[in-house]
């Protein structure tokens, strides 16, 4: 068997592959839904071990201080308290991208931001472990605190970082073309300062560790509540100084993740150092506060977008200058600051493009990774300005949107390359569905309707320290005691990959989706994966459990073969049965094959793997936002604006993606659906608020505010006829594409209810009404 | 926060037995209901207390009971059973409306309405059209009963008439006069689950011309301390025909009369434009429905 | 301080030792064992502790667990049918594809199953109302009202019969 997928843009050469599928393509029931509906499933948080303790974290309410003392003397003395631990403890920082790791455990010398972790106890009950944190002394200098990245940008002489003069985290530019020429040439140009919000993931299961060390045998065992296990190995092996291989981390079914839980927590440094010092099992659990002050959330930008347009409405350039609020820490940042750059270049050829950014650090809980990264906000502002563009050129939204979309084979300045779309599909179908053309610019005062486009990465073609083994393995066992096996590291975090792959499995291998088990998630047990971000799950894993499949029938065809007497290229396998393919009634079950090798040969199982083309960039920074293929969205959102009180209803969103194929149609809908949720909350009230000194003012659900199921409008998600030929199944993401188009939709449709153009988000009734009263004035209604 | 301190817990049967709890430990009690307030509260550690009387099991202390000229609901009756009543929403529709505008269902099926208003937060959602349909509040402690009307019930935030060894015990709302009709309206930022920015009730009294306002009760909630009771909106228009003129003044005179504050839910300023909006529809939809009573 | 109490969970009686501080949530998932019951913010937000306490929504990460003594406690451990098979509002979850990650399920069935249980003929906005209380960050509801939707229209053909 050759390499599955070769580094090359010639997808015609998957075109062999068939497109009738029996297994992928179907809404089959979540396996794992019997056991989540009758509560069965065990979180990280339902685990006990024996002996077992808890962990609490005492955090900070100074947004940036000195720690001049720490006294937990009182806290050891009480009846029931194990341990304390502080930064003396943790001294090695850790972060997600080792380029600029720089997070501790617990903070070492300064707390950076509101809610930082300072000292961690372990006591035998949970009680205790609170009563215990009331009992540690802090000795603060409290610092000025830097809240707004404006402002941080010019402050050098309060650094929050020592290294980082003028709290500047990192900062790219990146010129493709000629965008000063390009924009002298324009017929056409605008220009527009957008700001966009400080939001957080809000799943529901807060973040959890269990850390199980083994004095006797020097052996950790974590159980977490984390979308990146493998990530997460490699920076407890630095900050605990232990080998990869004694460390294992399982992670349990995890309640919602959104990227949220894509970096190591604090509960999960601590929980292991605490157990290791006691060498009991210890728990930490955080409560939702404590979800608000780890964050990891979206970062705000302060972004000012210039566009030029040709006479016939092209777009011939982007010049893009975007300020990153980062929060506290490293995280994510650096990635995060080059996909806001890359985003710019993907659904609309863009000839000329200039990128100049900063990512700030502020005295806030850190932003990181958050659905749709580094996209939403550059999206937000691009498709708003078509809009405006579109009335200029006395064109329809729709219509400039089709005139400068890319097509499959399309390479765009930064080289990232499109294989295969159907983003116009994707508008046409969203436009004649909810009837776009009869009512855009002809609703009364008040009400709109309003277009958007986006696209997402369905994978990255890097790993986050410099590396060349595969992003992925998936190994298939079959025998006769189960039927298929198949171990692969990929994490579930509710979005239903273990399904997924299944489905995938049980295709190639001809058996049914119920006759796959999946062990995934564990270090020590199933296959190496680089974790669940970037969207890249169904592409990456699909083409491991692919190749690992085809090579499974590859023993099993021939063994088929003579057991029908026939040729080994003359056998199919479907629905559980090997068959002639020209003579299709002569059959042999899947079963009796599988013995009859294993009697003869021994046991089979075989390998697969995945590493992505490397389609490097040439530019500082550009080697992010490459991705094997991409996923596309199109939505239109109908509003309906109360004119005396503000309030947006949004009353219907009709949606067109192209996933290629949709492996599981009901989990791509449900992917839909929850992004235009978050989309919709972002847009109008989602907000993390923080004072000028830096106390967190809503770190709960009560002042953070979700939208309910009474504030949700009607949602019409389709799916277009797609496939994409070089991806396994032809299927692409479907989780991160659809959020993209949501707020900027809502905006465009404010914008034909109220003849408004809003430029920062949140969208609350008060902005809109103090906007509707202008309007009032000039007589505009 | 997880853990409550120590208190010692109390769990009354009778009125009896709550008003002697009252009379000998109140100064140090705090008096748990459905406790969706007070256990939050004792979570966050915003409060101690050294007693918790719990009175949600006491069942005298609950019900909904049509008496000559009104009806009486007891201190603890749950929000949701008068959401649910189909009793009460025919002449008291502004609460029962209220009622299920309050938190989420479950919420409701354990906060009771003695609990809303003794909590006594700006925000809160009956206490406005209590006060909109002129019911009386009853408190009773160690020196026997006293009734006080519900817009003179709350001083302040979390500030209130009750003396440590007194308790609400129940409410009264008089039977809604002829041609009148009583309506609640408020607004956040989402469609449920909201501290509200502003709530109002309105009841509109209408002379037997079914056109002429007799009188009219504007009661505004969360842009001040306490419940304001309107005085510029029934100088404005009792005695009137409601007209679209007069009602663009209603809106004018509520906005003069309310004190909202800024803070991290809305801007002053936006509570008095909603203010002005809230008193606009609700005074124009309770004139409607007075005139088909 | 401590005294036993007895507490009813799935018609079943549980002697536990409390305090009058213990939170019903945390005596049922960490002194019974009981673990589908979740908790997701510990302020009574976003419903996912929801159990029912005779027959009612109640959230018990706001209910002191010596409130509850005497009376019924259903948590999701009690909905399914006795043999294991699925109560229909759990099969009317998994059909429409109501579940993502599960962890605001437990408390989503309870609550719509409270509702059918008291109003077998809701509308979408009864619904919708009903579930307000519970958050899920996942399936932006859509499929969770279809299966409420769904099954509410099987229950109340069953009684039309």
């Amino acid at each position: 068997m050759g390499k599955m997928y070769e580094v090359s843009n010639r997808y015609n050469n998957y075109r062999d592959y068939t497109k009738e599928f029996t297994e992928v393509g179907r809404s089959i029931r979540r396996p794992d839904g019997p056991a989540k509906v009758k509560g069965a499933v065990q979180y990280t948080d339902d685990l006990t071990l024996p002996r077992m303790v808890y962990g609490k974290l005492l955090r900070t309410k100074h947004a940036h201080a000195n720690i001049i003392k720490i006294d937990y003397s009182k806290a050891l003395e009480l009846d029931g308290v194990l341990a304390v631990i502080t930064g003396e403890d943790c001294p090695i920082p850790y972060g997600i991208v080792p380029h600029n790791a720089n997070e501790h455990a617990l903070a070492v010398g300064k707390v950076r931001n509101w809610g930082e972790p300072v000292a961690a106890v372990a006591a035998i009950t949970e009680e205790i472990a609170e009563k215990a944190l009331e009992l540690i002394e802090v000795e603060y200098e409290v610092l000025e605190a830097l809240v707004d990245p404006r402002e941080a940008v010019k402050r050098d002489d309060v650094r929050i970082h020592e290294d980082a003069p003028n709290n500047i985290c990192y900062e790219g530019v990146q010129v493709y073309g000629d965008p000063d020429g390009a924009f002298e040439k324009s017929d056409y140009i605008l220009e527009q300062d957008y700001y966009s919000s400080y939001v957080n993931h809000g799943f529901i299961e807060p973040q959890s560790a269990l850390a199980d060390f083994d004095v006797a045998t020097g052996k950790l065992h974590l159980y977490a509540t984390c979308q990146v296990p493998h990530y997460t190995h490699q920076q407890l092996a630095k900050v605990l100084e232990m080998p990869l291989s004694k460390i294992r981390i399982t992670v349990p079914l995890i309640g919602g993740g959104f990227g949220g839980k894509g970096v190591a927590s604090q509960a999960d440094f601590c929980a292991s150092l605490l157990s290791r010092k006691i060498g009991r099992p210890v728990k930490i659990t955080y409560e939702r506060s404590e979800v608000f002050a780890a964050n990891n959330g979206r970062h705000p930008c302060y972004m000012k977008m210039k566009l030029g347009f040709d006479k016939t409405g092209k777009i011939t350039a982007c010049d893009f200058t975007n300020l990153m609020d980062g929060g506290a820490y490293a995280g994510w940042g650096i990635v995060v600051l080059f996909y806001t750059a890359s985003m710019i270049h993907i659904p609309y050829m863009v000839p000329n493009v200039r990128f100049d950014g900063k990512r700030i650090y502020t005295n806030k809980p850190t932003c990181g990774a958050f659905r749709g990264l580094g996209g939403v906000q550059p999206r937000f502002a691009m498709e708003q300005m078509l809009d405006q563009a579109a009335a200029h050129f006395g064109m329809d939204p729709y219509e400039i949107r089709m005139l400068n979309a890319a097509e499959s084979g399309y390479t765009a300045m930064s080289k990232m390359y499109i294989p295969h779309t159907e983003y116009k599909k994707c508008l046409t179908e969203c436009v004649e569905k909810s009837g776009y053309k009869e009512k855009h610019g002809k609703m009364p005062f008040g009400k709109g309707i309003g277009l958007s486009g986006g696209y997402y990465i369905s994978g990255t073609s890097y790993t986050l320290y410099l590396s060349y083994k595969p992003h992925t393995v998936a190994t298939i066992k079959v025998d006769e005691e189960n039927d298929v096996t198949v171990y692969c590291g990929a994490t579930d975090i509710g979005q239903g990959v273990d399904m997924v792959m299944a489905q995938m499995a049980a295709e190639t291998l001809g058996v049914k989706t119920e006759d796959v088990t999946v062990i995934p998630r564990d270090t020590k047990i199933s296959t190496f994966d680089l974790g669940t971000f970037a969207s890249r799950l169904t592409f990456a894993t699909g083409w491991a459990i692919r190749q690992a499949a085809e090579k499974i029938n590859a023993e099993l065809k021939p063994v088929a073969a003579g057991m029908l007497g026939i040729r080994g290229e003359e056998v199919e396998v479907q629905g559980g049965e090997f068959y002639n393919i020209y003579k299709p009634h002569k059959r042999v079950p899947w079963r009796e094959v599988v013995s009859a090798y294993i009697q003869t040969n021994g046991p089979l199982s075989m390998t697969g793997q995945f590493t992505p083309p490397r389609r490097k960039g040439i530019q500082q920074g550009g080697n992010i936002g490459h991705s094997p293929t991409f996923g596309f969205s199109a939505q239109i959102a109908e509003v309906d604006v109360d004119l005396e009180t503000g309030k947006i209803n949004v009353v219907k969103i009709t949606e067109a993606g192209d996933c290629g194929v949709a492996i599981n149609p009901q989990s791509v809908e449900g992917q839909v659906h929850g992004s235009i949720q978050m989309g919709m909350g972002q847009a109008l009230y989602e907000e993390m608020k923080i004072a000028p000194d830096g106390t967190f003012l809503n770190p709960s659900f009560h002042d953070y505010k979700l939208p309910t199921a009474l504030d949700m409008p009607e949602i019409d998600a389709n799916i277009v006829e797609a496939y994409d030929p070089s991806a396994p199944y032809g299927a692409k993401e479907s989780g991160e594409g659809p959020i993209q188009p949501t707020i900027p939709a809502i905006f465009n449709a404010v914008y034909d209810a109220i003849g408004v153009r809003f430029t920062e988000m949140p969208l609350t009734p008060e902005k809109v009404l103090n906007a509707i009263k202008e309007q009032k004035a000039k007589g505009v209604f | 926060m997880n853990i409550l301190s120590n208190f010692q817990y109390h769990a009354p049967k009778t009125k009896k037995e709550v008003l002697e709890l009252l009379a000998d430990i109140g100064d140090k009690s705090k008096m748990l209901a459905g406790g969706t307030d007070l256990i939050i509260m004792l979570k966050e550690k915003m409060i101690t207390t050294e007693n918790l009387i719990n009175i949600g099991d006491v069942e005298e202390l609950a019900g909904i009971k049509f008496v000559d000229g009104g009806v009486e609901i007891g201190a603890c009756t749950k929000i949701a059973d008068i959401e649910d009543s189909k009793e009460l929403v025919k002449d008291y529709n502004a609460l029962v409306f209220a009622a299920g505008q309050l938190g989420s269902y479950q919420v409701r099926t354990m906060a009771t309405l003695g609990g809303n208003i003794s909590h006594s937060s700006p925000a809160a959602e009956t206490p406005t059209p209590l006060a909109a349909m002129n019911a009386m509040v009853v408190i009773e402690g160690k020196n026997g009963e006293r009734t006080v009307k519900a817009e003179e019930f709350i001083l302040g935030n979390r500030k209130n008439v009750l003396e440590s060894d007194e308790m609400v015990t129940k409410f009264f709302i008089p039977a809604p006069a002829p041609h009148s009709a009583s309506v609640y309206g408020h607004i956040g930022l989402r469609n449920a689950m909201e501290i509200d920015a502003v709530n109002m009730a309105v009841n509109v009294e209408l002379e037997d011309d079914k056109k002429t306002i007799k009188t009219v009760k504007l009661v505004m909630g969360s842009v001040s301390p306490k419940p304001i009771v309107s005085e510029a909106v029934p100088a404005l228009i009792n005695g009137k025909v409601l007209d679209e003129a007069l009602i663009e003044a209603v809106g004018e005179a509520a906005m003069s009369e309310a004190k909202p504050i800024s803070d991290v839910r809305a801007s002053a300023e936006y509570r008095k434009d909603v203010v002005g909006a809230l008193a606009r529809r609700l005074t124009k939809e309770a004139y409607e429905l007075a005139m088909e009573a | 301080m401590k005294q036993l109490i007895t507490l009813n969970i799935n018609n079943e009686d549980y002697d536990v030792i409390v305090t009058p501080m213990d939170l019903l949530v945390d005596v049922v998932r960490k002194t019974i064992g009981l673990t589908g019951t979740k908790k997701g913010c510990g302020q009574g937000d976003c419903g996912a502790c929801t159990m029912l306490i005779d027959g009612k929504p109640e959230l018990s990460c706001l209910k002191l667990a010596i409130t509850a003594v005497g009376k019924k406690i259903t948590t999701i451990e009690g909905i399914a049918n006795e043999d294991g098979t699925l109560h229909p509002i759990q099969e009317a979850f998994l059909d429409h594809g109501a579940v993502q990650c599960g962890f605001c399920t437990p408390g989503m069935i309870l609550s719509s199953k409270a509702l059918v249980d008291r109003n077998p003929n809701p509308t979408m906005k009864e619904i919708k109302t009903a579930l307000a209380g519970n958050t899920c960050r996942c399936t932006g509801y859509i499929n969770i009202l279809a299966a409420v939707e769904s099954y509410a229209k099987a229950v109340a053909e069953k009684e039309a019969k």
